[in-house]
């Protein structure tokens, strides 16, 4: 007879491998991270800039980061991208708060052509008028699209009141930055965030040591001389804010608070707690207000890192008339994780749950780079998964109560809401 | 090359098993041969309805996820015009779970009326998110009843107004139940280190005891061949004025959908390719434009989308878009261009391989084309399309009679 109500026996995540790639160093400062055991011809190269947005004022980050393949003195935006794309490269580019990528995809027969020709294209970026020109009409246009979507909204707000007591973590891009632009403050970022600014190249591929040698000849040219400095010690004085976005049927929540950089001793614990709360589908957050309450599509609570710092963020879009009625179930939901222990039941799933993410998230050279990358970004060793490993498995109901008095107080929260 | 083996449960289940003895991880992918095409016109949005339900506990099980979750995995699915997909990702040595969770959900849902009250708020809110609360939000609410008068296409996945999705009913839920969720409307696949013995076994164990049903027939009104040049402009409070130019192209299973999948490429995919390079680098009309396919089962379209400069008008644009368009049908690709889109095309495919959860749903979405080991052949499709039949097939679907125009004005609010 078939036992339909009855669980299959689990059996526990006993052993993950976590594989430290190829280190090489480029200059004093900055290495070259190299995954070489890819078992097909894909190969991706990331190139990381000391470019983030809060290196510089405004929209000047992002202005100048759109206009990296805009054109050389002798070759336009469109000859180099089909230069590019006759050799089946994808270009990529990430700017986030601290960093700024290029990714290139490739097959690894085109990885030292293409390597060359992003080489050139950077090197070379002569902002051309009429590129510089048409860029700004796409960011213009893109940034008055993004004003009227709540999710923007809130995010931006609340960045800007989360980080209030840093000018260069608060500022925000304006309409007026795409209307005309200072070609020599472009020029001088460009030159000390870019051809100054690289701080590390990651590599994932089965190429040849030659052809890292030759990233390493390429672009180790434009490596930093220093150490980049980041921000730390950010405050805030707000509250609750809210912010009108005309015809909204929807109003987007940010929540949050500042926590504390990846190293600190309560990081992987608050993980923990934080899963509980929100960082699943199973979670307090999504149990309550999404599969409960039908107030939302979804609803998530997430830890940001910073290189001195960090944050925690609740973010959800929610039904207008329901804003107040989320907001008080939030509250409710960390003055229960405060107040009641959590069951032995839910404690073992959400120990279960995270161990078998660990193990998807370094299972292959890709994922296992992005994770190592991920620790090493901010000086920290690979043991780290260790410790993290058996924390989780030795989380007791205790500490994830300690946790919560301690970091989720609800008047601790700024609270941004937009719609 | 995705190795595979292929068996048939006696129910009518399809199983196909992919062994990668790499990874610790194992896929389970469940393909329903359902989608929003198979609601009626005044029920529409209810296969997507359905999905968020198949997660609301199953008859011998309380709870989807949780059981998942404490086995170390995670779920999701999507649904489509064509198709409903179900995922799980988990550790391989609890995959066990995975198929009594999925067996379970075959055989019946639990169907209980709390579960459809809340789905129903939550798909409401979906509806908000994605299609009201954002700017051109709306615009595929408005394209799809302009490009199809008759076939079901012409309404989208998450409904054709919230007003559908209020009314669902827990018996419209059974009936939808009863006809698409049953073996013979399944293809399951096995993904990740684990033998074909043992996933024979497994799949028998949980899946052979769930009753057969026939297949339903699909007897979808065929979509009459669009004759005539259709434009509709609405009004929004946007920033911008965008515009939409649809055209039918053939159907996924024709070798023609390859050659059409082509044509969008090298009219909009890339910063290389012809209208970006025309319209918004030389001539400056565009802050963007791009072009793609809806990748559909039946009659497809290929989308031509993009936003206005401003102080240009809808007419300068379309003037310059009808005579790149002209020039592709005028003229052959060259060998060049030709060999920049076919590489992309390849690279392309190399890294959507890499992922197990990839392989195994494309090995169920060809085995419901016809046969799983498409996948291994679709590449080389792709590299057999000569310049003369991009041509040929551009002259008769890129042409006024063949497409639909959706004008997207700003206003102020």
């Amino acid at each position: 007879m078939m036992q339909r109500h009855t669980q299959p026996a689990v059996l526990p995540v006993e052993h993950i491998d976590f594989v430290k790639p190829h280190i090489f160093d480029v200059t004093e400062e900055v290495r070259l991270l190299w995954m070489k055991d890819v078992p097909n011809d894909t190969v991706r190269l990331d190139l990381f800039f000391d470019a983030g947005i809060v290196r510089g004022n405004k929209s000047i980050p992002a202005i100048v980061h759109s206009l990296l393949f805009s054109g050389t003195a002798i070759k336009s935006s469109v000859e180099i991208h089909e230069s590019i794309d006759t050799l089946g490269g994808f270009l990529d580019t990430d700017l986030s708060f601290e960093t700024a990528v290029v990714s290139i995809y490739c097959l690894r027969e085109n990885l030292d052509k293409i390597a060359l020709l992003v080489g050139d294209a950077i090197n070379g970026l002569a902002f051309r008028e009429s590129e510089v020109e048409d860029t700004l009409r796409s960011m213009g246009q893109k940034f008055h699209e993004n004003q009227q979507k709540v999710r923007n909204v809130g995010q931006q707000q609340f960045r800007k009141l989360l980080f209030e007591s840093h000018e260069d973590y608060s500022t925000l891009a304006e309409a007026a930055d795409f209307d005309e632009v200072n070609y020599q403050s472009m020029k001088r970022y460009f030159k000390d965030h870019y051809l100054n600014g690289l701080t590390r190249i990651t590599l994932v591929g089965n190429v040849e040591q030659d052809s890292v040698d030759a990233l390493i000849d390429l672009f180790g040219k434009w490596a930093m001389d220093h150490k980049p400095t980041f921000g730390k010690s950010f405050e805030t004085t707000h509250k609750k804010t809210h912010f009108p976005v005309e015809g909204a049927v929807q109003t987007a929540i940010r929540m949050g608070k500042m926590m504390f950089p990846k190293n600190h001793p309560d990081y992987i614990g608050f993980q923990f707690l934080n899963t509980i709360l929100g960082d699943y589908f199973g979670s307090r957050l999504m149990s309550n207000i999404r599969e409960d309450k039908g107030y939302t599509y979804g609803i998530g609570s997430v830890m940001m890192e910073l290189h001195n710092d960090g944050y925690l963020v609740i973010v959800t879009e929610v039904g207008k008339d329901v804003t107040e009625a989320t907001l008080a179930e939030i509250k409710l939901e960390l003055k229960r994780l405060q107040e009641e222990p959590v069951s032995s039941e839910e404690l073992e799933l959400v120990r279960n749950y995270m161990l078998g993410q660990l193990l998807k998230s370094a299972d292959g050279p890709y994922a296992m780079l992005d994770m190592y990358n991920s620790v090493d970004m901010y000086g920290i060793d690979l043991g780290f998964y260790d410790r993290a490993i058996a924390e989780i498995r030795a989380m007791q109901p205790e500490r994830l109560q300690e946790l919560a008095k301690t970091y989720l107080n609800w008047e601790d929260f700024l609270i941004v809401t937009a719609g | 090359m995705i190795a595979f083996n292929r068996f048939k449960l006696d129910n009518g289940l399809t199983v196909i098993h992919h062994l990668d003895p790499t990874t610790p991880i194992a896929v389970v992918n469940v393909l329903y041969d359902v989608g929003a095409r198979d609601e009626s016109e005044n029920r529409t949005g209810f296969a997507h309805l359905f999905e968020h339900l198949m997660f609301g506990g199953s008859v011998n099980i309380p709870d989807f996820d949780a059981p998942l979750q404490f086995a170390g995995g995670e779920s999701n699915a999507f649904t489509s015009n064509d198709i409903t997909n179900y995922y799980d990702t988990l550790p391989v040595q609890n995959i066990e779970t995975a198929l009594w969770l999925e067996s379970d959900r075959m055989l019946s849902l639990a169907f209980t009326p709390k579960s459809l009250e809340v789905q129903r708020n939550v798909v409401i809110e979906e509806f908000k998110q994605r299609y009201l609360n954002q700017p051109y939000g709306d615009v595929w609410l408005e394209l799809r009843p302009l490009a199809y008068r008759e076939h079901p296409y012409k309404w989208a996945t998450i409904g054709k107004e919230i007003r559908h999705i209020e009314e669902a009913e827990m018996e419209d839920v059974k009936a939808f139940f009863k006809a698409h969720y049953h073996p013979a409307n399944a293809i399951l696949c096995i993904a990740g280190n684990i033998s074909l013995e043992k996933t024979t076994e497994l799949v028998n164990k949980w899946f052979g005891d769930i009753p057969a049903s026939l297949k339903p027939d699909r007897m979808l009104p065929r979509e009459p061949q669009q004759t005539e040049y259709r434009e509709k402009t609405i009004e929004r409070a946007v920033p911008n004025d965008a515009f939409y130019y649809a055209f039918k192209m053939p159907e996924r299973r024709s070798f023609e959908y390859y050659v059409a999948d082509i044509i969008s490429d090298a009219l909009g995919r890339e910063k290389s390719s012809r209208l970006y390079g025309k319209l918004k680098k030389e001539l400056k009309l565009v802050t963007s434009i791009n072009a793609y396919i809806s990748g559909s089962m039946d009659e497809g379209l290929l989308v031509i989308e993009g936003k206005l400069s401003n102080g240009v008008t809808f007419e300068q644009m379309e003037t310059a878009l009808w005579e790149t368009l002209g020039e592709l049908n005028a003229n052959p690709l060259s060998d060049e261009e030709a060999a920049r889109l076919l590489i992309k095309i390849r690279t392309a495919k190399e890294f959507q391989e890499q992922g197990l959860l990839n392989r195994a749903m494309n090995l169920c979405i060809y085995e419901l084309l016809g046969d799983a080991n498409g996948v291994n052949e679709e590449n080389a499709l792709y590299q057999s399309v000569t310049a003369k039949q991009i041509q040929e097939l551009g002259k008769t679907m890129l042409r006024k009679e063949n497409c639909s125009v959706l004008r997207v004005k700003a206003i102020q609010a």
